[in-house]
C-alpha cells in the first residue's frame, strides 16, 4: 500500500516536472466515445482482470467467442494489488494498455477524474441499462460530466452477519436489532453473558466508519464536489463507534489474516459485512457451518438504508483500446447479462449489480451454511437500495485521512465533533477544495 | 580468551545468539508449516507447529493456478541471462575504470554513481514508453536489457580492479599479450572472489526483481516467479499455503548458491575494505 502511494506520488511529481520535456508527445485528445454498434463485432482483445475475477471472464470468454464468430478474447490474470501500478504507468505513458480493464469501485472515481481522458465514454451502452443496476456502482462509473465511462460488475452489498448460536445462549431476539442503539445494547449483553466482542475489524483502515456513512447516505464529499464530512450524521457514527470502543465491544485485528483467525476462532457474536464475506467463511470457516445467519443493517434514523457498500469492481475500456467496440460488447456480454452475472455468482461467487439477475430464483434456495436460511436474498433484496455518495478524484486521499482520524478519535476518546472539523479542515487544505 | 571472565559472558553471548538464531529461523520454520497445510488451517488457533501432509496437494494446485514449472523456466531464464551479461559489462566496465588512464575518466565514474541516486520510480514511464515504441513490452529483452549495466556491479569491481598491481599488466604486455588477452587471462582470474560476489549479488536481484518485470511481462506464460505469486493474492481470498510453497521453492536456489558461494560472498564484499 505505502509502496504504491510513494510510486503514484514520485510519478505525479515526475510527471509535472518533466512536463515541458514532454511536449513532443501529442496533446491528449478528448476522452473517445463509443459508436452505437451497426453490424457484428470481430477482431480480438485483451482483457486484464485478478483471483476469480479472472476464472469468470476466462470462462465466459469462451462462451463469448463460440457465440460471436471472428472473436478472440485473451483473458490475462495481472493480479489484484499491483496491477494498479500497471495501469497507472500505462495511463500515464498513453501505451501499453490492454482493450479492457478491471477496476475496483474504490479505486475507479480515482482514475476517472485523474485520466479524464483515459477511458472511452461508454453512455450508448450503458444507458439504457441505468435502472437496472445497482445506484451506488452507477454513481461510482460516472464521470464529472455525467458520461458513464465503466460497466458495474459486481457489488460488496452489506448486510448484519450474526451468530445466531451466541444469539440464543445470551437470549437475544434477532428481530429486535434493527437500530444501531438496539444493536449495542445487544453486543453489551453479548458481552456480559459470553464475554465475545461485537465485532471483529481493523481500526486502523477506519472500522466501517465510511461505509455507515454511506449508509446513512454521506459521504466525505457532496455532489459539488465539497467536503461535507463535519454534520451531525456523521457524528453520529463515530459517536456509536466510541461507545462501542469504550465499553470494550470491539476486536481490533490487525489486517486480513487476524481478522479471517477471529472469525474462526468465535471471539465476536456480529460482522457487520459485504456479500463476498460469505466465500471467505465457507472456504476457511467451514466448521462453523449452521451457526451464522444473516440480517439487514441496523440504522441510525428511521427511513435509512439498511445496507451499504464495500468493495465491487467495474470494466472500463481505456482510450488506447485497439478494439474499443468488442471490449464493449463482451463487457456487456459478461455484466449485462442476467444468466451471465448469475453463472459468475454460482460458479465465482461474484454478486451481481445487475439487478435483474437478483430476480432469480436461485438467490432465494436455502443455504446450509446458514443453518438453510436463504441469506443470499438478503443480500440480493438490498443492493437495489444502497445509497449513492459522491467519490471524486480525492477519495483514496480524503478516506486515508478520515480513517487516521477516526481511529484517533475511537482508540483516545477524542471529541467526535472537533475530530471531524480537523477532518474535514485537512481534506479541504490538501485537495484544495472548499468545506461544504 | 581470558578463563575468568569466559562463562557468564560466553553463556549471554550463546544466549543472545540462540534468540537471533530462533528469529532468523521462525520465518522461514512458518513458511514450511504453511506450505504443507491448507490454507484454512493456517488460519486455525492455535496455529499448527508441526508440518502437516498437504505439501502434494498445495504443490498440484500452484501448477494448476499459476503454471509454476513454465514460471520458474522463465525466472531461471531471465536471471541467468541478466547475469551473464551483466557481470560482463560490469567487470569489463570496472576495469576499464579501474586501469586504462584517459580524459574524463572521474567525470565518467561521477556520472555512474550518480544514477545509483536515480529512484527506480522516476525511470518507470520513460522506460516503459521506450520498450513499447521498440514493441517490446511482453518480451523477456525488456526485463533483461535496461538494467544490464549497472552502477553498482560497476563499482564493485572497479574497486576490485583498483588494487590489482600495474607491474602484472605491463609483464603480460612485454609478453606479447593483447588487452583481451589480459583481462580474460591475467586479471579476471584474480578477481575471481569479488566476481563470484558480483554474480550472486546480480542473480539474486534479478530473481527477485518485482515491478519491472511486473510492468513489461503481460502474459501468464511469461510472468516470472515473483509476478506469478503476486496473481494469488486475491480480494478477498489469499491461498496463503500455495503462496508459501511457492515462496519456499523460490528461496532455495538462492539458499543453495548462498551456501556454495558463502566464502567467495564475504571474500567478494571485504574486498577493497582494507588495502595493503
Amino acid at each position: 500500500m505505502r509502496l504504491r502511494t510513494l510510486i503514484t506520488g514520485v510519478l505525479a511529481s515526475a510527471l509535472a516536472l518533466t512536463g515541458c520535456a514532454m511536449g513532443g508527445a501529442p496533446a491528449p485528445k478528448a476522452a473517445p466515445t463509443l459508436e452505437p454498434s451497426t453490424g457484428p463485432v470481430t477482431g480480438e482483445i485483451t482483457v486484464w482482470t485478478w483471483d476469480v475475477a479472472a476464472t469468470a471472464l476466462k470462462r465466459l470468454a469462451t462462451d463469448y467467442e463460440k457465440a460471436h464468430q471472428g472473436t478472440t478474447i485473451k483473458v490475462v490474470d495481472v493480479g489484484y494489488d499491483n496491477a494498479y501500478d500497471k495501469i497507472s504507468v500505462g495511463l500515464q505513458a498513453g501505451t501499453g494498455l490492454p482493450d479492457l480493464l478491471t477496476l475496483e469501485t474504490d479505486r475507479l472515481p480515482g482514475f476517472l477524474e485523474n485520466f479524464p481522458n483515459g477511458f472511452v465514454d461508454l453512455t450508448s451502452r450503458v444507458e439504457p441499462e441505468k435502472a437496472n443496476l445497482d445506484p451506488s456502482k452507477l454513481a461510482a462509473a460516472t464521470g464529472k460530466d455525467g458520461k458513464i465511462l465503466a460497466m458495474p460488475w459486481d457489488s460488496g452489498t452489506m448486510a448484519l452477519y450474526l451468530r445466531s448460536d451466541y444469539l440464543s445462549d445470551a437470549g437475544i431476539d434477532p428481530a429486535t436489532l434493527t437500530t444501531w442503539d438496539a444493536f449495542a445494547q445487544a453486543a453489551e449483553q453479548v458481552k456480559a453473558k459470553l464475554g465475545k466482542t461485537a465485532f471483529d475489524t481493523d481500526l486502523s483502515t477506519g472500522a466501517m466508519f465510511l461505509q455507515l456513512l454511506q449508509q446513512r447516505g454521506t459521504g466525505i464529499f457532496d455532489a459539488n464536489g465539497k467536503v461535507v464530512l463535519d454534520n451531525d450524521k456523521a457524528v453520529a457514527v463515530l459517536t456509536f463507534l466510541q461507545n462501542l470502543q469504550q465499553k470494550g465491544l470491539i476486536n481490533n485485528t490487525k489486517g486480513w489474516d487476524a481478522r479471517v483467525s477471529a472469525a474462526k476462532a468465535g471471539k465476536s457474536a456480529f460482522s457487520p459485512n459485504a456479500v463476498w464475506w460469505t466465500g471467505t467463511l465457507t472456504s476457511e470457516a467451514k466448521e462453523l457451518k449452521g451457526k451464522w445467519r444473516v440480517q439487514p443493517l441496523p440504522t441510525f434514523a428511521e427511513g435509512e438504508a439498511k445496507t451499504s457498500n464495500n468493495g465491487g469492481s467495474n470494466l472500463a475500456v481505456p482510450a488506447q483500446a485497439k478494439n474499443p467496440a468488442l471490449a464493449a460488447d463482451f463487457a456487456a456480454f459478461a455484466l449485462l447479462n442476467s444468466d451471465n452475472q448469475n453463472s459468475m455468482m454460482a460458479k465465482e461467487g461474484l454478486f451481481p449489480s445487475y439487478l435483474p439477475a437478483l430476480a432469480s430464483p436461485v438467490y432465494s434456495e436455502p443455504d446450509p451454511y446458514f443453518g438453510g436460511q436463504p441469506a443470499m436474498r438478503v443480500f440480493a433484496d438490498l443492493t437495489s437500495t444502497i445509497p449513492a455518495i459522491s467519490y471524486t478524484g480525492d477519495y483514496a486521499k480524503a478516506s486515508e485521512i478520515v480513517a487516521n482520524a477516526t481511529v484517533e478519535a475511537i482508540l483516545n476518546g477524542k471529541d467526535a465533533k472537533a475530530t471531524l472539523q480537523d477532518a474535514a479542515a485537512t481534506i479541504a487544505k490538501q485537495t484544495n477544495r472548499e468545506i461544504g | 580468551m581470558e578463563k575468568q571472565t569466559s562463562g557468564l559472558a560466553q553463556a549471554l553471548g550463546y544466549l543472545f545468539l540462540l534468540v537471533g538464531a530462533v528469529a532468523s529461523i521462525l520465518p522461514f520454520a512458518w513458511m514450511l508449516i504453511s506450505a504443507t497445510h491448507t490454507t484454512a488451517d493456517v488460519f486455525a488457533s492455535p496455529p499448527p507447529i508441526l508440518p502437516g501432509d498437504q505439501l502434494w496437494a498445495n504443490l498440484v494446485r500452484l501448477q494448476e493456478t499459476t503454471n509454476f514449472a513454465q514460471v520458474c523456466l522463465n525466472s531461471a531464464i531471465i536471471a541467468v541471462l541478466y547475469t551473464v551479461f551483466s557481470a560482463a559489462v560490469s567487470a569489463m566496465c570496472g576495469y576499464a575504470l579501474a586501469k586504462y588512464r584517459f580524459r574524463g575518466r572521474g567525470l565518467v565514474l561521477t556520472f555512474i554513481l550518480i544514477t545509483m541516486m536515480i529512484p527506480m520510480q522516476v525511470l518507470l514511464v520513460p522506460l516503459f514508453q521506450i520498450m513499447a515504441s521498440l514493441g517490446w513490452i511482453d518480451t523477456f529483452q525488456a526485463v533483461i536489457l535496461p538494467f544490464l549495466a549497472n552502477a553498482f556491479g560497476i563499482f564493485l569491481m572497479r574497486q576490485a580492479f583498483e588494487s590489482f598491481p600495474d607491474t602484472l599488466i605491463e609483464a603480460a604486455r612485454i609478453d606479447g599479450s593483447g588487452d583481451i588477452g589480459i583481462f580474460f587471462r591475467v586479471v579476471l582470474p584474480v578477481a575471481r572472489p569479488q566476481l563470484a560476489a558480483l554474480v550472486i549479488y546480480t542473480f539474486m536481484s534479478q530473481w527477485n526483481a518485482f515491478i519491472w518485470p511486473l510492468l513489461m511481462l503481460n502474459t501468464e506464460a511469461n510472468y516470472t516467479i515473483p509476478v506469478a505469486l503476486n496473481t494469488m493474492v486475491g480480494l478477498s481470498r489469499v491461498d496463503y499455503s500455495g503462496l508459501m510453497l511457492g515462496s519456499l521453492l523460490t528461496t532455495l536456489p538462492m539458499l543453495l548458491i548462498f551456501v556454495i558461494f558463502q566464502k567467495q560472498f564475504v571474500a567478494g564484499l571485504l574486498g577493497g575494505a582494507v588495502k595493503e
